[in-house]
């Protein structure tokens, strides 16, 4: 009750009035009433309701939590939390070298950011992961839903079939070489068409559409509550040209972060970003480096590079809050995101490519 | 600038209250300063009564000089050192963290603040038995992180699990739930209730950046307000009730190859007493490497510039020994 009336969440104009007029506790606005303080301000009378309603909501909810109600009780313990951790599930990206490296695949709950030289697998692994979040949880999956929100236009459908295509054919060898009842039973439900359904697109073209889609999928979210995933793909894209005011820049990048870190948490969903490059000049070498600029480095929770070693596709884990950073080598194939297979294994040339630096072309499939 | 209110003072009775304000004097302020002797007479009030009223109210809202004796035997008392379960980060502070100040982390993303404040956390409450608060805005905590760390002790595994239990966790992530959980914090302080609390002696806030930033910037000049009343929370609770204050910051760059500036700008450099800036070692993300350097930027005590090299890569952070070869890549 004793809180100070600068820091509730009424309006600037209003804040500034109230402490003009001698307000200083959240109790003083309270006892007033709001004729009293309509006419101590100036303010209309349902706009002094309005406030004493914001006032009232914050004060009632400082004295008594509701545990349990999503989003407006986030305390616990570090036991408590731990428990819940260890009962979490990842999200596999069928490279399991790159999923050792993360501690067991894309953690729920965090934001990862995937940043990179254009051709080198970001949007490959996106769609990998989005077709990965709804294996059936007998298979090791967390049986979810994606959401992905496209600002390049990169996202291509037929990609996607091929890679679901190459991930209900792995489930049915595991459910071969095992064979058991709830195994055969989820296969019925994953197939190709089920796993293309359960993938939301979004496309957005411009920065206000990404923020506003941004903004408005909590509801969509509460509304289709087995979403596991949300990846947007293409973040620098839209930020990067036509802005001539940088601040404003910063500011709406760090509100976006700070919304998405929302939705990750109260949705129990990962969110996935892929992020551009661009060149840093120094005074004797330039370097690449995440594009976006420094604070934006700080908006996400893992945050994987992959780059080019020659013709070998790398990943580096660069920023994480539990796991140490490594570099693993990945590949591209048909079948979608892969380890590096040893050399001896291969029978078909499924790694190497004519022209490493462009994705796999249809031809070179078949 | 608290309100005339009828009984604020003996005194100042409610017949007197309107007919102060009617001639525009509202607040305890504007009564102090305004000249007696006109407000007697627009007033109609007795002069002598005003003036008596005047010396109460100034008696009441003025602060007291303190003696330096005695305020450096208070400090003597009040404040504890904690160490921060690094030696070394120990010894660039002065032996470790002192309780009523506001320390502040900063450095590039990936730099291992939050692996310091996981590390603090994880001495405070193994070692010194004590309660941690925890405000994450960011997402970046990661009990099984904080698990890791305590099992590097020597401690037995029942202690460790206490010790979990002793760290709270508060997810805010705008600036209003954070303020909102100061303050809660500082209510269930003030009633002492031992619940859930306990004797506590940190709070962690990482980071403090991130939910200001949306703020700052552009025409408004809330987000400033908004800092500062932060700010003034931060510094309240670490004087009031002896806790050390631990926030983690951003650093930005002014242009893109200029050097790097702790962000929140000039305003909010004021607010901690104590600067440390993590770099690593290394100035490029391609070779990867556990090693960073932390460097004494702002302090009461020490000279600045001072710098120690801690690691990051084991199940705790370490100071770095000549012999550990690196982590392999």
């Amino acid at each position: 009750m004793q809180r100070d009336v600068g820091s509730l969440p009424l309006a600037p104009a209003l804040r500034a009035r109230l402490v003009a007029a001698g307000f200083q506790t959240a109790q003083e606005v309270l006892e007033t009433g709001p004729c009293g303080l309509s006419k101590e301000i100036g303010i209309s009378k349902e706009e002094a309701l309005e406030a004493l309603q914001v006032v009232r909501q914050e004060c009632h909810s400082d004295a008594t939590r509701t545990a349990g109600a999503p989003g407006t009780s986030r305390k616990c313990t570090a036991l408590e939390l731990l428990e819940q951790e260890q009962a979490q599930g990842f999200i596999i990206t069928f490279c399991s070298a790159l999923d050792n490296v993360l501690g067991g695949g894309v953690q729920l709950t965090k934001i990862t950011e995937i940043c990179g030289a254009p051709g080198v697998g970001k949007t490959q692994l996106c769609m990998q992961l989005a077709v990965d979040v709804q294996i059936p949880e007998c298979f090791g999956g967390l049986a979810g839903e994606a959401v992905f929100i496209d600002t390049e236009g990169s996202f291509m459908v037929d990609r996607v079939v091929d890679i679901a295509a190459a991930c209900v054919q792995h489930c049915q060898l595991i459910a071969e070489a095992h064979q058991e009842e709830d195994h055969l039973k989820a296969l019925e439900t994953f197939s190709l068409e089920s796993i293309l359904s359960h993938i939301y697109y979004f496309r957005c073209r411009d920065y206000t559409e990404l923020l506003a889609e941004v903004y408005l999928l909590p509801d969509f979210l509460s509304e289709h509550s087995k979403v596991r995933l949300v990846v947007i793909d293409g973040i620098a894209f839209p930020f990067r040209h036509d802005f001539e005011d940088l601040s404003l820049r910063t500011r709406l990048l760090n509100g976006l972060a700070q919304q998405l870190i929302i939705i990750a948490n109260d949705h129990k969903a990962a969110v996935v970003l892929t992020n551009q490059m661009t060149t840093r000049i120094g005074q004797s070498q330039s370097t690449l480096v995440p594009a976006l600029g420094e604070s934006w480095g700080h908006a996400a929770t893992v945050r994987l590079i992959f780059h080019w070693d020659n013709n070998q596709r790398l990943a580096t884990l660069y920023k994480s809050p539990s796991q140490k950073e490594s570099t693993i080598p990945y590949h591209i194939t048909p079948h979608g995101f892969r380890d590096v297979q040893p050399p001896a294994v291969t029978q078909n040339p499924e790694g190497t490519e004519m022209n490493p630096r462009k994705r796999l072309r249809r031809e070179e499939e078949k | 600038m608290a309100l005339l209110r009828a009984g604020l003072c003996p005194g100042l009775t409610a017949e007197m209250v309107p007919l102060l304000r009617a001639s525009g004097l509202r607040t305890v302020v504007d009564f102090v300063s305004s000249d007696l002797e006109e407000v007697a007479q627009k007033c109609s009030l007795s002069y002598k009564a005003l003036v008596a009223v005047r010396r109460v109210l100034l008696a009441q809202f003025s602060a007291f000089p303190a003696n330096g004796a005695d305020l450096y035997e208070e400090l003597k008392s009040s404040t504890a050192i904690l160490s921060t379960g690094i030696a070394s980060l120990d010894k660039l502070l002065d032996s470790g963290l002192y309780t009523g100040e506001v320390t502040e982390l900063m450095g590039v993303p990936g730099s291992g603040k939050t692996q310091v404040c996981l590390s603090i956390a994880a001495s405070v409450s193994l070692c010194l038995k004590q309660h941690v608060l925890f405000l994450d805005s960011t997402g970046g905590f990661t009990a099984s992180r904080l698990y890791q760390m305590l099992q590097a002790q020597p401690e037995d595994e029942e202690e460790q699990l206490e010790a979990l239990q002793r760290v709270q966790v508060v997810r805010v992530f705008d600036v209003y739930e954070m303020l909102r959980a100061l303050q809660e914090l500082r209510d269930s302080l003030s009633q002492q209730v031992l619940s859930s609390t306990g004797p506590l002696k940190v709070v962690l806030i990482d980071s403090v950046s991130a939910v200001i930033y949306p703020l700052l910037g552009g025409k408004q000049s809330e987000g400033l307000a908004l800092m500062m009343q932060l700010a003034r929370e931060l510094k309240m609770l670490a004087r009031e009730f002896s806790l050390a204050v631990v926030v983690t910051n951003q650093v930005t760059r002014d242009s893109s190859a200029g050097p790097l500036k702790p962000a929140l700008g000039r305003s909010w450099s004021f607010v901690p007493s104590t600067r440390v800036l993590l770099e690593s070692k290394e100035t490029t993300w391609e070779k990867a490497n556990m090693q960073r350097i932390a460097s004494l930027a702002k302090s009461p005590r020490q000279p600045t510039g001072l710098q120690v090299e801690l690691d990051i890569g084991n199940s705790d952070v370490q100071e770095l020994s000549p012999a550990t070869p690196t982590q392999g890549l």
